[in-house]
């Protein structure tokens, strides 16, 4: 059970810690930096709850080691808003759109639909529901979520 | 009714797409779910599960696992026991399995737990869960309903394998058969509902944290703070103030959560004795195998029309596999209900049963009694296609309108302003199903399979009085000095968006800004008791409760203004937060100022008027609210591959006044795409050892954002009688959405010959393999080679009779020697279908007449007018809870006990005993 | 569902992952990207002592064209490979298959080299690299080694892979430009493994079959060669080639098994016709043209 210095940046900020090896990414982000907005639902890689982004690519915090985080830049949910609060255009066509219901799916949904959208501002419809395939939702049937990702493809044309 | 009196002002805020107030912590990752918190010296809980179905506990040793780094405590039952629990049901009656928090002695399912290990973190107390040794003697388990008929005992200490029963076999035989006897068309359909995981996002959580002397704080996913802490204080024996339950953000409950189970108990429990915070947090893996499961049921329908389509009776034979634990032996028994109440059916009857097995218990799900709908709709659905009729001609024949009400249905319900005939008329009005059944044949030339179904249901809402823990709801409504708004609620949001509805009728009522309304609730420390979601109820009672105390604030608000200005309150109008007095702009005033002056300035109120500006009401709304659906679903289905594909799907609802489009629109839709994944995709399988199956989401398959497709609505609007004129809408999607989609893939696949083959049996979910069933005519799914035959339900002959070791239903049989006297007090229980009663039955003859009174803590009921002859006892007791029926009781007095039955109108027949006194 | 515990290694090239794997005497795992390892070890179904992360190795990395061919080092990300210029070019039917596995989230931290190694028998990419021709390198402390895919799959996750060694390049043949692209697989979700699924290329010459490699996924325990079909492809011009015929063969090739998403039955019928359908669009396409 080997332990390993780490150091990371997230949201901006830069982080050091000592971790176990087998400890997810996801549970450092919750348990040791408190970055409770990433949640863990399924913990083997299918819902997409604890979607986040590392060094730009949006991955399952559930399958990857916060070890293998070294030296990352990551973002969570807590990090995509901007610093006066206002909100991404992503949340904000998920509020407008009632596309979440409880809200424990949604901070994957959201930090997929913001990197799909970094990578290509001008995403398609199809792309965003393409990478929306990786997520489960329980609540909303993804009308509200299919409807908002109309409204930032729509923002895009 | 007149929605919006003259007092406040012109902005509308109920019945619009209002944002909600719950998105902007969820969208920036500042909710609080259960696994957020964390308290110093908090350790955490895993639990050791048993990996077997069914057989006793030799040994446990806990040697090594007690080494292990980080471990604490490893509890058993046996520690647990030291304070003594009795599990209940949702309706606050005991639990009759012989239920413990941990296994004692027996392990009757895979996943029952048996040990607790708590450590310094979750991964630690897993390492030690995997140490823990334990050794048990393995029996054979009963996994069927077909295994529970024919089995040993699941709990060998009962006498039989039935959890509970409903209906009235005899009236089969007396009744309902000889009608279906005469009828031109008899049909008869049977559904096998698949077991269901309910699967939230958010898995079950608690947190316990005992503080100061015998209080404990809980964090706890659940559906009510309010209804969880009374039951934890019921069940522990607990003054109810010494235990608070707080949940704000809960990820999803759909029935899972309604009362607090095995292992959030264990948590509290388990707190008391370690003396320290404790949490628990269910993964995925505990989640789709030991949570309490849901459906598996089996229904068989036998309708008799005449020539028109006319139904003429209809008899139903109904079992669910209940597993070892359910959360309430009644667990998804009450489906017979509001089977027929929107139906001109002359004549229903049913028998029901839930079986114990050693599989996971059911506990409850989002329209818990939704098999009526589906086996109704898919049965009127068949009968239209035997007899040539349209289906929704067929529906126009035997559905109750509006100029019909009030009537009542055979089984005693009545009904007065239910609408699914209305909302079917609106639905069809704005589908062209002409322009599509010609679309379907030019289809089916080209080999294409389009189907329509269409449907129509109602559902009781809002039920308040008539159960233990269905009530009114309270609601405190304050204008702070600030000139803001706090409303204070017993409400819950597991995304039910309450506190965004709530603030909107505040805002209409008030005449304020949306923005100024702060709702708290999530809180057992909040408001007052109610059971927060459960039943479809919050916007119709939490919503009267808010529009009424909000008027009563506004009329205090008004009062002040009036004795300010010395004008006449009604002169006085609210709007946009300032008070307005007609004829004297020069005396409008912010609400801020006049808060100053109720809060701070007493000698300028009215004499006699208490301070500050604040209103609670509690609202006791009608028994029921009835909401009433149609639905219409398109499908294609590829003969190739058996896929199906949804290309359509309209609501048209009638939830009657809509606080929130959004908010309504997001509640149907969701119930739809739980019903999709029920009808095409999820299954809980269990293996003949009875290993559950699906315990990834890799196996237990949810509905994707490509299976659900765009839903369209169309809102009726129907006011109800209640404050607000709101009906329930959080079920509907999941009750209608089966049958309407089955109904549509059994309308493409017609060509082909019905859906549930020869047999008439149709299983779910309607796997690609199964629907090519029905296309190649042969057995593609292997399902004749795994499926059990369906009991011998359907009455066409003869009734169902239950196989040995089933104990017969206690019936009077003929007087033996004269019994003693029956004068006197008696220990009567009544095995009721929402759990069991017990009272003491009064009795005083006469010679054969006989009177006296039934009493329970609840209340005492009078009865005269019964007869005793040879020991044979008859009796009726008219009551008004949960609804107006008569009881008629028929029992033999045999020495110092007495055993029979006891007919309850809708709810079927109930086994009673005695003893006395 | 936490992992048990494990030690950790990062090595930097080959040898060094070798060496760590030699004296981990098999009790050591790699990782790659970890999409289908990280479950197992989250739900304790895999108990290594240590986990070796390749993730820092850049020579396992990248595509490059090798003599006759072209070379996936298997640490290449899914989403890398799916962008790559050389593999659209030569290898379409890879790109084809390698859309299909997973989700957008997955294929970012996913490799190619994981999906291949790991041998899911209903899984896209290892059918391809049978169906391709595709060569698996293997490196341990004792040397190099390459094994054909259809000799590396023996059964569900089993491989010929030794604990000791390391996958180190997966190459695959090149296939004559303008070749067929075959590719057809029913899933009950997108990113759902298969319920049943078939890949594949096909060579012509002269408007004749001149080379053929097909193979199925999810119709048993490990990917399986469609040989008989192939066999009946060969020399075949596309007007006289029987889909329907050819389609029965390649199931004769199976040996699918029941589970709860679909039955035998179900994999070999839909198989049969997906097989036949897509054979008949392909060739009807190409014969138009």
């Amino acid at each position: 059970m080997s332990e390993h210095k780490i150091e990371l940046t997230v949201n901006g900020h830069r982080h050091a810690a000592t971790v176990e090896a087998r400890t997810g990414l996801g549970e450092f982000l919750r348990e040791e930096l408190g970055y409770t907005g990433t949640h863990l639902a399924c913990e083997h890689g299918v819902c997409g709850a604890c979607t986040v982004r590392v060094d730009g690519v949006a991955m399952r915090s559930c399958l990857m080691l916060a070890v293998q985080a070294d030296g990352c830049e990551v973002t969570t949910v807590e990090g995509l808003a901007a610093p006066d609060g206002t909100f991404h255009r992503v949340q904000q066509a998920l509020q407008d759109n009632f596309g979440l219901q409880c809200g424990f799916c949604t901070p994957g949904v959201a930090i997929t639909l913001a990197t799909v959208l970094q990578d290509n501002p001008s995403a398609t419809t199809g792309e965003m529901e393409a990478a929306m395939s990786g997520h489960i939702c329980r609540c909303t049937g993804y009308q509200g979520i299919r409807r908002a990702i109309r409204q930032l493809a729509g923002e895009n044309a | 009714m007149n929605f919006h009196a003259s007092s406040v002002g012109a902005t509308r805020y109920v019945g619009e797409r209002t944002p909600r107030k719950e998105d902007s912590r969820l969208l920036t990752g500042r909710g609080q779910f259960t696994d957020d918190i964390q308290l110093p010296g908090m350790m955490h809980i895993a639990y050791v599960r048993s990996p077997v179905a069914r057989g006793r506990i030799v040994s446990i040793n806990l040697e090594v696992a007690r080494e292990m780094p980080g471990v604490q405590a490893i509890y058993t039952q046996a520690d647990l026991a030291a304070i003594p629990v009795q599990m209940m049901s949702f309706f606050f009656t005991p639990i009759e399995s012989p239920v413990s928090l941990l296994a004692d002695g027996r392990v009757a399912c895979v996943g029952d737990p048996v040990c607790m290990v708590i450590a310094e973190t979750r991964a630690m107390a897993e390492d030690a869960a995997a140490l823990v040794e334990m050794e048990i003697e393995e029996e054979t388990p009963l996994v069927t309903i077909a295994d529970a008929k024919t089995g040993p005992l699941v709990h060998p200490d009962k006498d039989d394998n039935i959890a509970a029963e409903m209906g009235d076999e005899d009236m089969l035989e007396e009744a309902i058969q000889p009608l279906l006897d005469k009828a031109p068309h008899v049909v008869t359909h049977t559904i096998r509902h698949q077991r269901i995981a309910q699967s939230p996002m958010e898995c079950r959580a608690c947190v316990a944290s005992p503080d100061g002397s015998g209080e404990m704080t809980v964090w706890m996913g659940c559906q009510s703070p309010h209804l969880a802490a009374r039951y934890l204080a019921l069940v522990l024996g607990l003054p109810q103030e010494s235990i608070r339950v707080i949940a704000k953000d809960v990820g999803g409950g759909f029935g899972l959560k309604n009362i607090p189970w095995r292992e959030e108990v264990a948590v509290v429990v388990a707190a008391r004795l370690f003396g320290r915070p404790l949490k628990w947090i269910e993964d995925r893996y505990e989640a789709l195998t030991a949570s309490s499961h849901a459906r598996e049921q089996e229904v068989t329908l036998t309708i008799g029309l005449d020539d028109e389509g006319k139904l003429l009776a209809a008899w139903s034979d109904y079992a669910c596999n209940n597993g070892a634990w359910p959360m309430g032996e009644d667990a998804n028994i009450a489906v017979h209900m509001f089977m027929w109440p929107a139906h001109k059916l002359p004549a229903y009857g049913f028998v029901t049963r839930g079986w114990y097995t050693n599989t996971m218990g059911l506990g409850g799900y989002r329209g818990p009694w939704a098999m009526e709908s589906l086996i109704r709709e898919t049965t009127l659905d068949k009968a239209a296609r035997k007899l040539g009729i349209d289906p929704i001609e067929l529906r126009r024949k035997n559905l109750i309108y509006l100029p019909d009400q009030p009537v009542t249905s055979g089984m005693g319900i009545e009904v007065t302003d239910i609408t699914p005939g209305e909302c079917l008329e609106k639905l069809v009005a704005n589908v062209d199903v002409a322009a599509f059944r010609k679309e379907q044949a030019e289809a089916r030339k080209e080999g294409r399979y389009l189907g329509m179904g269409i449907t129509t249901y109602i559902e009781p809402t809002g039920s308040a009085g008539s159960m233990q823990p269905m009530t009114g709801e309270t609601v405190h409504v304050r204008i702070e000095p600030t000139g803001k708004v706090v409303a204070m609620l017993s409400t819950h949001s597991q995304g039910h968006g309450t506190a965004t509805t709530m603030a909107q009728v505040i805002a209409d009522r008030l005449g304020v800004a949306y923005e100024d309304i702060s709702v708290f609730e999530g809180d057992s420390a909040i408001g007052a008791f109610s059971p927060g979601a459960a039943g479809s109820r919050q916007g119709v009672i939490a919503g009267g409760a808010t529009w009424k105390a909000t008027e009563l604030l506004a009329d205090k608000v008004r009062a002040v203004a009036a004795h300010l200005s010395n004008a006449s309150v009604d002169a006085v109008t609210i709007d946009g937060g300032m008070v307005h007095v007609e004829g004297a702009p020069e005396m409008s005033r912010s609400l801020k100022e006049l808060a100053e002056i109720a809060y701070g300035e007493p000698g300028r109120l009215p004499e006699g008027m208490a301070t500050g500006l604040e209103a609670q009401f509690r609202y006791q709304p009608p028994p029921m609210t009835m909401t009433s659906a149609a639905h219409c679903c398109v499908v294609e289905v590829d003969a190739e591959t058996g896929f199906v594909k949804i290309l359509r799907w309209i609501s048209s609802e009638d939830c009657g006044t809509v606080i929130n489009p959004g908010v309504v629109e997001g509640q149907i839709a969701g119930g739809l795409a739980q019903a999709i994944g029920q009808v095409l995709l999820e299954e809980m399988p269990y293996d003949a050892r009875g290993n559950p199956l699906a315990a990834t989401f890799k196996d237990y398959l949810m509905p994707t954002i490509f299976d659900v497709p765009d839903f369209e609505y169309l809102h009726a609007n129907t006011p109800s009688q209640t404050i607000g004129g709101m009906r329930g809408v959080g079920e509907g999607g999941a009750i209608i959405g089966p049958p309407t989609l089955v109904n549509a893939i059994a309308d493409a696949l017609s060509p082909f010959g019905e859906l549930g083959g020869k047999k008439g049996e149709v299983t779910l979910p309607l796997t690609p393999s199964r629907i090519l069933d029905v296309i190649e005519q042969r057995d593609v799914s292997g399902h004749s080679a795994h499926a059990a035959p369906v009991p011998a339900a359907a009455p066409v002959s003869a009734p169902a009779v239950p196989e040995a070791p089933v104990a017969e239903t206690a019936a009077p049989v003929p007087a033996p020697a004269a019994s003693a006297s029956i004068d006197g007090d008696w220990d009567m229980t009544l095995k009721a279908p929402m759990g069991g009663q017990t009272f003491v039955a009064h009795f005083e003859t006469q010679g054969t007449s006989l009177s006296g009174y039934l009493s329970a803590p609840e209340g005492q009921q009078d009865f005269s007018g019964g007869t005793i002859e040879g020991g044979r006892i008859k009796f009726e007791v008219k009551v008004d809870k949960p609804m107006k029926i008569t009881l008629k009781y028929d029992i033999q007095l045999e020495g110092d006990t007495i055993t029979g039955k006891c007919k309850m109108g809708m709810f079927g027949t109930a086994k009673v005993t005695a003893v006395r006194a | 569902m936490k992992p048990a515990p494990f030690d950790y290694a990062r090595p930097s090239s080959i040898a060094e992952a070798c060496a760590i794997l030699s004296e981990a005497g098999g009790g050591a795992t790699v990782i790659a990207g970890g999409q289908t390892l990280m479950p197992l070890l989250n739900l304790r179904m895999s108990q290594p002592f240590i986990l070796v992360d390749i993730n820092g190795i850049a020579d396992l990395k990248g595509v490059s064209r090798v003599d006759g061919g072209t070379r996936v080092g298997p640490a290449t990300r899914q989403a890398d490979a799916l962008r790559d210029e050389t593999l659209a070019r030569h290898l379409p039917a890879f790109v084809a298959a390698l859309g299909h596995v997973g989700h957008y989230q997955t294929r970012n931290r996913g490799t190619v080299g994981g999906s291949v190694a790991l041998g899911e028998p209903a899984a896209e990419m290892p059918a391809t690299a049978v169906a391709l021709g595709a060569t698996i390198e293997i490196a341990s402390v004792s040397g190099t080694r390459s094994v054909k895919a259809e000799e590396f799959y023996l059964g569900p996750y089993m491989t010929a892979l030794e604990p000791d060694e390391l996958v180190t390049g997966i190459t695959y043949p090149d296939w004559p430009d303008g070749h067929v692209v075959l590719f057809r697989e029913v899933a009950q979700r997108p990113g759902d493994f298969a319920l049943v699924g078939m890949v594949g290329a096909l060579a012509l010459d002269g408007g004749k079959v001149s080379r053929a490699g097909i193979a199925w996924f999810g119709m048993g325990p490990t990917p399986i060669r469609a040989r008989q079909a192939e066999d009946a492809l060969l020399g075949k011009a596309l007007t006289e080639i029987d889909a329907d015929a050819v389609a029965a063969l390649a199931v004769a090739d199976t040996a699918p098994f029941d589970d709860h998403h679909a039955s035998a039955e179900y994999r070999r019928t839909v198989g049969k016709r997906i097989f036949a359908r897509t054979l008949r669009e392909t060739l009807d396409i190409r014969s138009a043209a």
